[in-house]
């Protein structure tokens, strides 16, 4: 028994490695499930209050270029209204009334905007990540859709009290439900974890019709995003691997490396979607 | 012995620092990125006991994975250099090196300094790319990444540890 003591004690350090490794695989693997362990990532309060003090000193940095994009931005919306305006005026104008025009209360718009700084950014890596400056306390939950001024940015994963962590397109594990705008074939994004500015639409119906240059938008059946934001624009396409479907290389319309404004989007009927497929699937089988 | 123990905490707090907020945003071609936090496993003083090596290396990787969003990854590889520091140490240097000697330029000379963080680093980044590429492989990408990376640790290591200035003065 002693002897067995003595090993025990002199050989301690292999025990220690045995544990520290085991640890460490079960979090990797933990990892690449889609629930992760909320303690050991960029959500957290040390590191996200970390990254959120360095974010705030590097966006003085993109001051000029964030600058430009809004001023952008804002002329669009303008056009828009003034488009919108003549159009009611327009039907204002008609002597007939329009019903069109009354609002309805039962179909109000089911989506609401929480604004959110990025406090840490990754887009060179395997898989990406992207740490937010708002939490559960603003009314951020997981499996809400992220949007910037440009276009599509990902989807909530994790949630702590002041911070958030979302999985962004630039990362494997992100798939997201496409259509080429003006039909409704669809298909889903998907990104090899090489270049940042591209990514991959795949199971695209052979009969779908498209050119270079189309764009590519939500097709709004996944309950996180409405249809109809801005994905991308097709670049190239190739057959797949079977050839009943086409693979298209987008280019994405979020520029991930200068991104720090997002709008996170809150689904008011996204609980009652999935709860109703949920039980659609249970009927089935 | 406290200054021992000061003077860990202090390279930790600094190289720790230094690579979760400016070094991992570096990827040199897509490909490159120098994991500079190994610097303060790497100037562990000689002798300390290995469970105490493994522990505070496998804490230092836990800490970076925090930060970079990579759970298991740097703690596993730091684990694994932790415990095989010491046998590398008198693999490289001999079994008859002096405790509380500190790894530098002047007590193993150049080229044994060398020798030791080229090995050091590679056993690191050869874990830490495999354990990444779980997730997504790709074998020739793969390789590059870790060549890349190998060459660009190694080169800002041994930078750092020429304008060491402490580091030469224990040395005396």
């Amino acid at each position: 028994m002693k002897k067995l003591l003595d090993f025990l004690l002199r050989k301690k350090h292999w025990f220690l490695f045995i544990v520290f490794e085991v640890i460490s695989i079960v979090l990797v693997y933990q990892n690449n499930s889609y629930q992760r362990s909320v303690l050991i990532n960029s959500g957290n309060i040390v590191s996200g209050y970390l990254g959120s003090i360095y974010g705030d000193i590097v966006s003085y940095f993109n001051l000029k270029e964030v600058n430009r994009s809004l001023q952008r931005v804002n002329g669009e919306m303008e056009m828009k209204i003034l488009e919108l305006q003549e159009q009611l005026e327009i039907m204002q104008a008609d002597t007939v009334t329009f019903r069109g025009a009354v609002r309805d209360s039962i179909h109000d718009f089911p989506y609401q905007f929480i604004m959110a700084e990025i406090s840490s950014n990754s887009f060179v890596q395997l898989s990406n990540y992207i740490t937010l400056n708002k939490g559960r306390i603003d009314g951020i939950q997981p499996d809400m859709g992220v949007v910037s001024d440009q276009g599509v940015v990902g989807v909530v994963s994790q949630v702590s009290d002041h911070f958030s962590v979302v999985i962004p397109l630039l990362n494997p594990k992100s798939r997201l439900s496409c259509k080429v705008l003006g039909n409704n074939n669809f298909g889903y994004l998907i990104w090899d974890g090489k270049d940042a500015s591209c990514a991959t639409l795949e199971e695209l119906p052979k009969h779908a019709e498209f050119n270079k240059g189309d764009t590519i938008v939500t097709s709004g059946y996944s309950a996180i995003f409405p249809p109809g934001l801005i994905v991308g624009t097709i670049e190239e396409f190739y057959n797949g691997r079977d050839d009943n479907f086409y693979s298209l290389k987008i280019r994405l319309a979020t520029s991930f490396q200068t991104l720090q404004h997002v709008r996170v989007i809150r689904n008011f009927r996204q609980e009652e979607q999935i709860n109703l497929e949920k039980e659609a699937k249970k009927n089935d089988q | 012995m406290i200054n021992n123990i000061l003077r860990s905490i202090l390279y930790f707090v600094v190289f720790v620092m230094f690579q979760v907020l400016f070094l991992n945003n570096i990827h040199y071609l897509r490909i490159a990125t120098p994991f500079l936090y190994l610097y303060c496993i790497i100037k562990m003083p000689i002798g300390i006991s290995r469970s105490g090596v493994l522990i505070f290396s496998f804490i230092t990787g836990l800490i970076v994975d925090m930060f970079s969003n990579t759970p298991g990854m740097h703690a596993g590889a730091c684990a694994l250099v932790g415990l095989l520091r010491e046998p590398l140490i008198h693999f490289l240097q001999g079994e008859d090196i002096a405790d509380g000697l500190y790894p530098s330029y002047h007590s193993f000379g150049y080229a044994g300094f060398i020798r030791y963080v080229a090995l050091f680093v590679f056993i690191h980044h050869v874990t830490l790319f495999l354990l990444e590429a779980l997730t997504l492989f790709d074998p020739l990408f793969l390789l590059i990444r870790v060549g890349a990376s190998v060459l660009m640790t190694i080169l800002s290591i041994c930078a750092v540890e020429l304008f060491n200035f402490e580091s030469q003065k224990i040395g005396e």
